[in-house]
């Protein structure tokens, strides 16, 4: 398997992990924190695709004529830019409504939250 | 790029920015908010309406070849028609209401963000646009200001951020194979683990099946004019785009039809055992977005539909005596209410000559038989939810104030099913379907007297997170078995 293939995988089992933690964790807080791990993965997914083949930094060592795939595909990059500025937000405006949440039971246990009525 | 592609005219800009630039001025000189939101609300419904009168099929792509393309068909027409008119009721509501600076400023950025994502047609900027959804929509549900509403908001911003994260995964694996996001690149693609990763973010934002299961409890705790924008356009933002796939690519209208026909069955049963009404309400929203997934050629008219008239119904919710549906009978209600309760439920019940109907015959027309028999025993299931909220007492002295949103919606859904009705023929089918729905509601009544009403609790937490991954494995399994379920 070429190494950049197996780096694709391990990003997706990455994510793959986040998913899960976000379904196990009982803590509010920590379901958060693993959705910021599926977050990242998936930037570090878009870095690893605009990289194309490289695994190394990108400084050319060869002068003369450069090629388009010489260079790192600018999109995916400008694209997982806004991606992390809304990440960051929201994760901010979740972090906030779990400081308030806080009030209701301090170890933020997700089950206190729900109610018990019926459907 | 392909030669398709046009320049904007100069309108178009102007006009998807002005949302965003009246919610900055709004904030600065909050005397400004109502013309500045009536110009906006009127403007889009304008839009929508003049797209589908005239037929328009613009597409534009903004900014060069890898820019925002943007398109402007009948089918963004009717998302774009009730979104200024749902906008424009909301505000005729809560006006009345304390509404800060800070809720006309949510009000117009959910405005703009909504027209955004209705018109774009590439995978990135929608991304966007439905975060700007998701986010103005969480923070209009914290206007609720109790500790539920804290936990209900929480819940709907990770889920519907979870679900956009996958999305995105979907979107590189696109744009790695196909070298672009426009959403042909993804229907040209074979179906694989990307289409799978897409439809999953969209299937959450449309509220659809059991990536929707977080639906019903939050449109039934927020603030009733919240309800009413989130069960009439802001599931919108997730359908059109599910809706455009699959005009795209027959294949993913197979795929979806049969999550589709599952989500109007499961927002039937739910809807018939629930007690309170705002639930009920919740949970026929779920059905229905599962029935305008059914058909791109009727999805359109059924989301106007059903959207104008579960906006009408939501926005009433405020003057119900009475949440609790048992008690409905013994508490009488203004005329001026149960108009507008009875026109939206036999709207969305699908009787003629109401916009409903129209739709709901555009929707059987468009499918294959064994699906529109489906459908047909999903009206009844319909029939019988809705007739649980018109057997409130009539009061006819008019002492209620007028409610002027509700009102407009109702008339909106009067004047466009009129429009199409009479066009349309199979009224007795309607006839047929309406007493069966009722008579049907009359023999769950004792069942449900008795106590025998308990259906499992399915919206906590880890059910909405097993319900993404439980769709999402079993959307995988389809297409490796060749696309059929």
């Amino acid at each position: 398997m070429a190494p950049i293939r197996l780096l694709e995988l391990l990003i997706l089992l990455a994510a793959l992990a986040g998913f899960a933690g976000l379904l196990l964790r009982r803590n509010l807080f920590l379901k958060v924190l693993a959705m910021d791990v599926v977050g990242s993965a998936v930037v570090a997914l878009f870095v690893l695709l605009a990289a194309r083949s490289g695994l190394r930094s990108p400084i050319l060592q060869r002068s003369g004529e450069l090629l388009a795939q010489d260079y790192a595909d600018p999109v995916p990059q400008a694209v997982i830019l806004t991606a992390i500025v809304i990440g960051l937000s929201i994760q901010a405006l979740l972090l906030v409504v779990i400081t308030q949440l806080a009030r209701i039971d301090p170890s933020l246990d997700t089950a206190s939250f729900e109610p018990v009525e019926r459907p | 790029m392909s030669t398709g592609w046009m320049p904007p005219p100069a309108w178009l800009p102007l006009w998807l920015l002005a949302p965003y630039g009246a919610a900055f001025l709004t904030m600065l000189l909050p005397s400004l908010s109502a013309p500045l939101l009536l110009l906006c609300c009127a403007s889009t419904a304008g839009i929508g309406a003049a797209v589908l009168i005239n037929n328009t099929n613009l597409t534009m792509l903004l900014l060069g070849s890898q820019g925002v393309s943007l398109s402007l068909e009948p089918l963004a027409g009717w998302f774009l028609l009730l979104n200024g008119l749902v906008c424009l009721a909301v505000w005729l509501e809560a006006r009345h209401r304390p509404w800060d600076r800070m809720g006309w400023m949510l009000l117009l950025v959910l405005l703009g963000a909504l027209n955004t994502s209705f018109l774009t047609t590439d995978l990135i900027s929608l991304y966007v646009s439905l975060e700007v959804v998701g986010i103005s929509a969480f923070l209009l549900i914290l206007k609720g200001d109790s500790a539920n509403a804290h936990w209900i908001a929480l819940r709907y911003l990770l889920i519907g951020n979870t679900a956009m994260a996958f999305y995105l995964i979907g979107a590189g694996l696109v744009y790695a194979q196909a070298g672009s996001f426009q959403f042909q690149a993804l229907a040209a693609l074979p179906s694989g683990a990307p289409l799978v990763f897409v439809l999953l973010g969209l299937l959450v934002k449309a509220g659809v099946f059991l990536n929707g299961l977080w639906l019903p409890r939050t449109h039934a705790e927020a603030p009733a004019e919240v309800s009413a924008l989130l069960s009439g356009v802001v599931v919108g933002g997730g359908a059109l785009p599910l809706l455009r796939l699959e005009q795209l690519s027959p294949e993913i209208a197979r795929l979806l039809l049969p999550i589709g026909l599952a989500s109007g069955l499961l927002g039937v049963i739910y809807a018939l055992a629930v007690s309170d009404a705002k639930r009920l309400l919740a949970w026929s929203t779920l059905g229905q977005m599962g029935l305008v997934l059914l058909s791109p050629a009727a999805g359109g008219a059924m989301a106007l539909g059903h959207g104008l008239a579960k906006a009408g119904l939501f926005l009433t919710a405020r003057h119900w005596p009475t949440r609790e549906l048992s008690r409905w009978r013994d508490q009488a209600l203004d005329w001026k209410l149960q108009l507008p309760i009875w026109l939206g439920s036999l709207s969305i019940a699908g009787l003629p000559p109401l916009l409903g109907y129209a739709a709901k015959t555009r929707l059987e027309l468009s499918l294959a038989p064994a699906p529109a028999a489906g459908l047909l025993l999903l009206s009844a299931g319909s029939v019988a939810i809705y007739s649980r909220l018109c057997w409130a007492p009539w009061r006819r002295d008019g002492a209620a104030e007028w409610p002027l949103g509700p009102w407009l919606l109702t008339l909106a859904l009067l004047i466009g099913g009129l429009g199409f009705s009479l066009s349309t023929g199979g009224w007795l089918k309607a006839l047929v379907v309406l007493p069966a729905g009722v008579l049907l509601d009359q023999l769950l009544q004792r069942w449900r007297q008795r106590g025998m009403a308990a259906l499992p609790q399915l919206d906590r937490l880890p059910d909405l997170l097993g319900g993404l991954g439980l769709v999402g494995a079993g959307l995988l399994l389809a297409i490796n078995a060749g696309g059929e379920w």
